[in-house]
């Protein structure tokens, strides 16, 4: 029955849009009567990662109001908890705050005898080894934790019965982007991350202090050495270029203005923290406006700009509705943000009912970025778990999307740059990865993947060489006249030896960090297909297409793959096969989600 | 890596057709540029992105303002590595030293636009587009290669990164665009390659009978990666040197592989991956650190290419969206500044100073350099004096004074 229903919606698809008025900025509510199949399941898409064919009958059956309500209000839904992140107990005391390079950390130890906790040898080779080894211990640690971070996190995508919460915490990770390569400290990663999850359908001007607030943003932006008499102006910059108002709504004097608001912010540990001290408490002119202003008063002055209310307004509409925003609809769309104060559950009820959320230009024309791509494909093939092998990290960050790792303070471009000739290939390589697990898989948090120097080291000083021989750069011809400079840097200071901190920092770090579980994806496409009732190739097919995209396949296509899948079956008899059809099956679904259509969500 | 015996390159068409099943042969040939003359000329273009510091890259070390300016992380006259009476480079940038001392580097002063940005994403997005206080929806590379090749080919262009830079986006071709050579590929069991390879042959529409624009623009990168991606991976195979290129040498082997391989393109891109220039806080060790394997990475390029047989074909392009403010800030770093050097590295440059060093005493209100010369004249210098391309204004919207760096 589910099926019928199903494979009827693309069908349907042509008839039930055709008729409709133009319904492009059209902000009124979309009717009942309207509502449609491919509907509910271009709202599943866009505000979770997909459903079953289960979830979008669902979603269909309560109608539009109702549904819409239920993905920003959660109405309906029991409070399940969802488990917190279980820490591997990575941290030690003397770790916070940590230095910010290598070199800092020796010049520190140097003068005070200890660092991060850890002492200088008295005397001896390479008395400060030991404070290496540890700075070492902690950005491998970190960084590895930071992947169980993102591990969990994509498990919450998978499974939340509030999928909104979880894609709008996507959405203010990129807006609000922190590295870790940066942070260096997944414990202010995963507290951001549980702000974005809390407060991310909140109230923006709430979810903007909090932000400017938060530890890892302060630390990703350098504002913690922003103080009296010379303000560091990266964090008022970045806050008004890509946070709230957008360049051309101000000028370099009020960044500077606004730079001396902030001044004397800062964090202790976890913990927001301003150093009176250090705060400039002058008059400040900001925006045309004179007073003694801080950071809250500017970003409050901030939040009274229309140019703000636009601009994450028309940010979210991209993202969730289309890209071709015009300025007459985005003008319309700020004012509606800010004459609800800034409320952003209410904006995004209002939109995600719009006629123009479902207007046909909206339907299918979005890219999916490399995050929903590999949740909704887990999602849509009924996985109840983000399969350990292969790495989720690995695969989300070779197709441009590596979660706690933005590429810049600008977050994630979206649409086509999410897409060049090779990433394409990388979608459709994921998705072999899925069906047939790559055998030869080696576990990222346990294997270096450091160029294999880390290994080679490690293999020389069992055999017995010392440490200046085992940490030799390997494979470079001729003398010093042709080495490069970097690689005759490495080993000049006696004190320590960089590479053995590198080496013995790995050790420490997975013998601490727990390590993630590298179960395969188990699918079960057979038993799928044989619930749904399939006879024939070509219903197999439509039954694919059906349950993974959210755009229609031409029949040249369909006929091609459904050959193509006869062929691998030995019959056009699905009954007959049902004993070996899995491989096959697995063959098909790899070629199909591999089609540049499967991008389209 | 190994050697092995090239395969012509009919004769690899040809096993991958086998492979492919036979009927699909029509689709995988690549539309290749004309023909290239063994002579002609290519331009990497390297960006060195976040906002490289020209101040502490380029030591003006006799200069007392500068001193004044950066008590804290100026370069000691005794750390830099001389040049002149006027200027030193940073200690890291050994690999400059000896372009230098060979007379392949040549060193553009005070390069930068009226009315500079601070931002990042702006600044980058106006070299990116060569429209300073404009837009424009191609790069400058991109129309270059329009100019040069007006009809569709596949590999005008070639930028290796993890997106596609603004910079290359074209009118008329597709980029090539990949970050690891090994990984562009289409991975599939062999009966399935040819419906993997299928791409529909006409743009499909929504419902209601509407196009779709990005259901074509997935189609044509599709047709893009298919017809190139072999001929990427059997360089980058193929591709073998003894040259240290040092730790991180900015994707420059992949290029170096790609021209050793015989393709025909002209103009490639790559960049510094992660803003890594913009050293607020704590510069001088990381920043040296960045410019050596910069450094390193363009002089192992140019020393390979000259093994390779091509020194006389190549010029490398140095670049980033900013310089830093001439006062250091509070925190051992700089901040966002405006006028910046370039580089042009190669064979074929003259090397020594061009242009003119912008003045350290009078600064903009923002203590901000004032730019000497308009960026896009060192644009047009790589366009007309390098690659020898009589373009018009189209390119870079403007007509620009060259530079007699070449000869």
């Amino acid at each position: 029955m589910l099926n019928k229903i199903c494979l009827g919606l693309f069908v349907s698809f042509g008839l039930t849009c055709a008729v409709h008025a133009d319904w492009r900025g059209d902000l009124t509510p979309i009717a009942r009567s309207d509502w449609q199949p491919e509907h509910a399941r271009h709202l599943l898409d866009r505000a979770g990662f997909g459903g079953s064919a289960a979830d979008v009958r669902a979603v269909l059956d309560r109608g539009p109001a109702d549904a819409v309500r239920r993905f920003v209000y959660f109405e309906g839904i029991e409070q399940q908890v969802l488990p917190p992140f279980e820490h591997s107990g990575v941290f030690d005391e003397g770790l916070d705050p940590f230095p910010p390079s290598r070199p800092a950390t020796t010049k520190l130890a140097k003068v005070n005898g200890e660092a991060l906790g850890v002492a200088v040898k008295p005397a001896g080779n390479r008395p400060v080894q030991p404070v290496v080894n540890k700075f070492f211990y902690w950005l491998r640690a970190s960084r590895l934790e930071t992947d169980r971070v993102a591990y969990w996190w994509a498990n919450r995508m998978l499974t939340t019965p509030r999928p909104l919460q979880e894609k709008m915490a996507l959405f203010w990770h990129g807006h609000f982007a922190t590295n870790e390569d940066k942070v260096r400290d997944y414990r202010k990663g995963l507290k951001q991350l549980e702000l974005f999850q809390s407060e991310g359908l909140g109230n923006f001007r709430t979810l903007m202090i909090a932000v400017a607030q938060d530890p890892a943003m302060l630390a990703f932006l350098d504002a913690g050495v922003n103080i009296k008499g010379s303000p560091n102006e990266n964090f008022a910059r970045e806050i008004m270029e890509l946070f709230t108002m957008g360049v051309g709504n101000y000028n370099e004097e009020d960044i500077r203005e606004a730079a001396r608001a902030f001044t004397g912010w800062n964090y202790t540990g976890l913990e927001f923290r301003v150093a009176p001290e250090l705060h400039d408490d002058g008059e400040k002119r900001f925006l045309g406006r004179t007073g003694n202003f801080d950071g809250e008063d500017i970003i409050n002055i901030i939040l009274e700009q229309d140019a703000t209310a636009a601009y994450i307004a028309g940010k979210l509409y991209c993202y969730f509705v289309r890209e071709d925003l015009t300025p007459a609809l985005q003008a319309r769309l700020g004012a509606f943000l800010k004459g609800n104060d800034y409320n952003l559950a209410v904006y995004l009820g209002m939109l995600l009912r719009s006629k123009d959320f479902y207007a046909p230009e909206s339907i299918g024309t979005r890219i999916k970025g490399p995050v929903e791509l590999v949740v909704s494909t887990y999602l849509k093939t009924g996985l109840a778990r983000i399969p350990g092998v292969p790495d989720f990290n690995t695969v989300t960050g070779s197709l441009g999307q590596r979660l706690m790792h933005p590429p810049t303070v600008a977050g994630w471009s979206q649409g086509r740059s999410w897409i060049t000739p090779s990433l394409l290939f990388e979608r459709g390589n994921f998705v072999l990865d899925m069906v047939f697990p790559d055998i030869a898989f080696v576990p990222p948090d346990r294997y270096p993947g450091y160029g294999g120097q880390i290994v080679t080291v490690h293999k020389r000083l069992r055999q017995g060489m010392d440490i200046t021989a085992a940490t030799k750069p390997a494979g470079v011809d001729g003398g010093a006249d042709m080495m490069a400079a970097s690689n005759l840097l490495a080993d000049r200071d006696e004190a320590f030896n960089t590479r053995y901190g590198s080496y013995r920092g790995w050790q420490m770090a997975i013998e601490r960090v727990k390590p993630i579980s590298r179960h395969t994806a188990r699918l079960k496409l057979t038993e799928q297909v044989r619930q749904a009732e399939l006879r024939t190739p070509r219903e197999v097919v439509e039954y694919f297409v059906d349950r993974y995209f959210s755009v229609a396949i031409d029949e040249e296509t369909l006929a091609m793959l459904a050959a193509f899948f006869e062929a691998e079956l030995g019959t056009n008899d699905i009954e007959s096969a049902a004993s070996y059809m899995e491989e096959p099956l697995r063959v098909l679904l790899h070629v199909i989600l591999s089609r540049p259509e499967y991008q389209l969500g | 890596m190994k050697t092995e015996k090239k395969m012509s390159r009919r004769r690899f068409l040809e096993a991958n057709l086998a492979a492919a099943g036979g009927a699909v042969l029509m689709p995988l040939l690549p539309r290749l540029t004309q023909a290239r003359d063994a002579n002609d000329r290519i331009l990497v273009v390297v960006e060195l992105s976040g906002g490289n510091d020209g101040l502490n890259t380029v030591v003006p070390y006799t200069n007392d303002a500068y001193y004044r300016h950066r008590p804290g992380i100026a370069i000691q006259p005794s750390d830099v590595l001389k040049l002149d009476d006027d200027f030193g480079l940073n200690p890291g940038m050994l690999g400059f030293e000896r372009l230098w001392k060979s007379g392949d580097l040549a060193i553009v002063h005070g390069c930068g636009y009226a009315n500079p940005s601070f931002s990042h994403f702006t600044s980058m997005a106006y070299w990116h587009m060569a429209t300073p206080n404009s837009g424009d929806e191609f790069g400058w590379l991109g129309r270059l290669a329009d100019a040069m090749a007006p009809a569709t080919a596949d590999n005008m262009l070639i930028n290796i990164g993890s997106t596609q830079s603004l910079a290359v986006k074209s009118r008329t071709h597709t980029p090539i665009v990949f970050d690891d050579p090994q990984r562009f590929q289409r991975n599939g069991f062999v009966q399935a390659q040819r419906v993997l390879d299928s791409v529909a042959g006409r743009p499909q529409q929504n419902p209601g009978g509407l196009l779709n624009p990005t259901r074509r623009f997935l189609n044509n990168v599709a047709r893009s990666a298919r017809s190139t991606s072999a001929l990427v991976r059997r360089a980058w195979a193929d591709y073998d040197t003894p040259i240290d290129y040092g730790i991180a040498p900015l994707d420059l082997p992949k290029v170096a592989a790609c021209i050793a391989s015989g393709l025909p393109t002209p103009i490639y891109h790559v960049s510094v991956r992660n803003n890594a220039f913009d050293t607020h806080v704590q510069q001088p060790a990381l920043h040296r650190r960045l410019l050596s394997y910069a450094c390193d990475g363009i002089h192992g390029f140019i020393r390979d290419i000259e093994r390779l047989g091509f020194g006389d074909r190549v010029t490398v392009m140095v670049y980033s969206e900013f310089g830093r403010r001439v006062p250091e800030n509070a925190n051992l770093g700089t901040d966002h500044g405006s006028a910046n050097v370039m580089f042009l590295a190669g064979k074929g440059v003259k090397g020594g100073h061009y242009g003119e060093p912008p003045s350290l005493t009078e600064l903009t209100e923002g203590d901000n350099l004032i730019h000497t010369l308009d960026f896009r004249s060192v644009y047009a210098t790589a366009i007309e004096g390098w690659l020898r391309q009589k373009v018009g204004d189209e390119v870079l919207k403007g007509s620009f004074a060259t530079l007699p760096v070449f000869a």
